[in-house]
């Protein structure tokens, strides 16, 4: 049996099993409540779910604007001066280890609990892997391009318009793919843990009153929306693959620092 | 490759200079001092804290569950790890699954923990597993895989015993890329403890920072904010020494 | 066109001096001599190969040539005049591995130099394709360079270097990367192209088959420092053909560049 249909048995099984097992009494409808349950759970609450799901919407898009454009830039500009390069990249790691959660409380005694508090965690949270993936990822590109470049006479800003912003699209891409996953964990955190709207809130408030299916019911609507926003960067991903060779040795981004790019918790 | 004296000095420089401003804003007043505590005074308020029992007993609350979770979570993953690698089809089938799992928000997750555990020390350290384990799984197959089947080859050919290929081959191939695992299961690990403390609980130092910020102590918020992040940077560089350290053995 | 207007040519276009030239790369602990006192002629249309150990400094050499890097000492003309920075009209280069731009079309990589210098489309476009036809890639042009073998991409670069009709052309290991029967073939293209265009080639390479195969002259370097340990004519007739490789003659001259090689290695 092919790979790819084992792996569709599993995840049906899976599926399957957490429709079974809750029912069958296996597991406590507390702990984990059937997919039918928590499905009607969402259902019914179809109005709250949409409005909370605007609230956050809204706040991940924002701060996607920052985090995104602000780390790429920032990454860009770092990644291709080796002087600020070697300065900074080494302590941008560093603050990199720091848990950036605890800036969290931080932010709402600055900002108070709405929307502000979160746009800026989320900012921060996104920033800093989307500016190390971008500089690592202008860093693989080929010098023998900027080489050849020099030799039939581009200048300095026909090298960064015709040659390194060209063949920094796929590390844009995958600077954005890392930094809108955290701007969606950074926002649904910090609606979780203090706050007074948006899923993370619902979420938080259905589990103090031992709601599980209302639980459940957001934390599907959440990776519903992480899933919907991997998927939107790998179909730009697809249309731009053509650019995916400009790098040295076809090294993507993520081969380079794969964990770096990955969303923390 | 090394940066030399003036770069560490230049690092050091851009350290203090951010501290100095820190301090200016709040002494002259353009930040209201009360949201922003001066540097000094922050500073000052860290070495109270450190004196006092009980946030040393939070101290030591977080800790515990981040080594227990660590000590749990670095071999099962790792055991996982080197099962699927180890198999091609296993592996074939597993990675898209796990690539999928390492993708998604783990920390939304979190209120299960809660409702299966309920508030406690089983809670912050299932939590701080649930949120390493991934990384770890998928570092070590890459680290697997980055033993080269050359190496493998030529230990094959001169008659090495597994053991021998395991202790001369794989480990010495493997060692970069798993320090450098280790490095980042614990800012995951780390990341997941703290995460959960603030969430829900009633000790550990993410719970005493969540009560600060919730009581506008922002002395020793920034306080608790400074110090946690001098030990989470701690830890990494020392990682990072010991990376490079062994750094000869890349490439 | 006239692409030396701008320069008068106190030696005929495509003649290549070079006098007592050095280049000292400093590192931290040392200096390194890359090139001690070199002395070089090449008059118009000669086909030159630059042979010798990694490190003997032929690549560091060409590169100067092409304006791509400043020696420490001495002199480089080119048609009469220095070349202090890189100049399309006056030097084509062709590198090692293709350097073509992974995101542009085969001829837009040709069309390249010339839309640096704002020439337009359809001039452009007309010239690349006679680039193109010349190379032998006659209806490729709407590829991508992923989508070409790598003997194609080759050509490609060596129409890049000839778009502006420069009379030097200068290759910096072009075929290091091809299979042995393509780099055969690529061999008799280059020739066939040379003799067509009457460029001056200098071509940088480790094989010495190719060295004696291809060119009028040979440069044979040696390491540390890098100097010229000899010149010597190929008295072989053209067109070249396969059966000389095995001759007495051929056999000769690479065995007298050997014995300087193996001396120095």
């Amino acid at each position: 049996m092919s790979a790819a249909s084992v792996r569709r048995l599993i995840v049906i099984g899976l599926i399957a099993l957490w429709e079974i097992l809750p029912r069958m009494g296996f597991i406590p409808e507390l702990f984990l409540p059937s997919l039918s349950s928590t499905l009607a759970a969402g259902w019914n609450e179809a109005g709250e779910y949409a409005h909370a799901l605007a609230v956050t919407l809204y706040e991940v898009a924002i701060s996607m604007a920052f985090a995104c454009g602000g780390g790429i830039l920032l990454g860009a500009v770092v990644g291709s001066l080796p002087r600020p390069r070697i300065l900074i990249m080494p302590m941008v790691s560093s603050l990199y280890a720091v848990p950036l959660v605890i800036l969290y409380p931080v932010f709402t005694v600055w900002l108070g609990i709405g929307s502000e508090s979160k746009i800026a965690f989320a900012s921060i949270y996104g920033f800093l892997p989307t500016m190390l993936a971008t500089a690592a990822g202008i860093q693989t590109i080929d010098p023998q391009l900027l080489l050849a470049a020099r030799s039939m006479g581009a200048t300095l800003s026909q090298r960064l318009v015709r040659v390194i912003i060209p063949a920094a699209i796929p590390t844009v891409l995958s600077g954005l793919r890392v930094g809108g996953a955290l701007v969606i964990v950074g926002v649904v955190v910090s609606e979780m843990l203090i706050s007074s709207a948006g899923i993370g809130y619902l979420i938080s408030r259905y589990r103090t009153i031992l709601d599980s299916p209302h639980v459940f019911a957001g934390v599907l609507l959440v990776l519903a929306m992480a899933v919907a926003f991997n998927a939107a960067i790998k179909w730009i991903e697809g249309k731009a693959a053509i650019w995916q060779t400009g790098t040295r040795a076809g090294q993507s981004a993520e081969e380079i620092a794969p964990a770096a790019l990955q969303p923390a918790t | 490759m090394q940066s030399g004296l003036g770069v560490k000095a230049a690092r050091v420089a851009i350290v203090v200079a951010l501290f100095a401003i820190w301090e200016i804003l709040s002494r002259t007043g353009i930040v209201n001092p009360r949201l922003l505590p001066s540097a000094s005074d922050t500073l000052a308020t860290l070495g109270d804290l450190l004196q006092r029992a009980s946030v040393r007993k939070d101290l030591a609350v977080t800790a515990t569950e981040v080594v227990t979770a660590f000590a749990l979570a670095v071999p099962v993953g790792a055991l996982i790890g080197f099962l699927i690698a180890e198999n091609r089809y296993f592996a074939e089938v597993a990675k898209p699954l796990l690539f999928f799992a390492f993708s998604i928000p783990k920390s939304i997750f979190l209120p299960m923990f809660i409702l299966v555990f309920g508030v406690g020390f089983s809670q912050k350290v299932g939590f701080g597993f649930f949120s390493t384990i991934f990384i770890v799984i998928m570092s070590t197959t890459t680290a697997v895989e980055s033993v080269k089947v050359e190496h493998l080859t030529v230990a094959r050919s001169y008659g090495a015993t597994p053991m021998q290929t395991a202790f001369r081959v794989y480990l010495p191939s493997m060692l970069p890329v798993l320090l450098e695992a280790l490095r980042i299961s614990m800012i995951f690990n780390l990341t997941g403890v703290i995460l959960a403390e603030m969430y829900a609980s009633r000790d550990g130092i993410g719970h005493q920072i969540a009560t600060w910020g919730e009581n506008f102590q922002m002395k020793q918020l920034l306080a608790g904010v400074v110090m946690i992040a001098a030990i989470a940077i701690a830890f990494n560089e020392l990682v990072r020494w010991v990376e490079a350290r062994c750094s000869h053995w890349r490439t | 066109m006239q692409p030396l207007a701008n320069i008068a040519p106190l030696k005929p276009a495509g003649a290549i001096e070079v006098r007592n030239v050095g280049q000292v790369f400093k590192t931290t602990t040392q200096d390194v001599v890359a090139l001690d006192n070199v002395s070089l002629d090449v008059k118009p249309g000669r086909f030159v190969v630059l042979v010798g150990p990694s490190g003997c400094g032929k690549s560091t050499l060409l590169m100067m040539m092409a304006g791509l890097r400043q020696q420490t000492s001495g002199t480089i003309t080119i048609s009469g005049a220095p070349i202090p920075e890189p100049d399309p009209n006056r030097v084509g280069v062709v590198f090692q591995e293709a350097s073509l731009f992974p995101w542009l079309t085969a001829e837009e990589n040709v069309e390249f130099p010339l839309a640096l210098r704002g020439i337009s489309k359809n001039d452009r476009r007309a010239r690349a394709q006679e680039a193109l036809k010349l190379v032998g890639l006659d209806g490729f042009g709407k590829r991508h360079p992923h989508e070409l073998s790598g003997g194609m991409k080759q050509r490609v670069s060596i129409a890049r270097g000839l778009v502006q009709d420069p009379p030097v052309l200068l290759m910096d290991e072009p075929f290091a990367a091809l299979d042995e029967q393509t780099r055969m073939t690529m061999g008799d293209e280059l020739l066939r192209i040379w003799a067509a265009t009457g460029k001056t080639v200098v071509f940088v390479t480790h094989s010495l088959t190719e060295a004696v195969y291809l060119a009028d002259e040979v440069i044979v370097m040696s390491p540390r420092p890098g100097r010229i340990v000899d010149h010597l004519q190929v008295p072989l007739p053209r067109p070249r053909t396969y059966e000389m490789l095995s001759g007495d003659a051929f056999g000769s001259l690479r065995d007298r560049i050997w014995r300087h090689i193996r001396k120095s290695a």
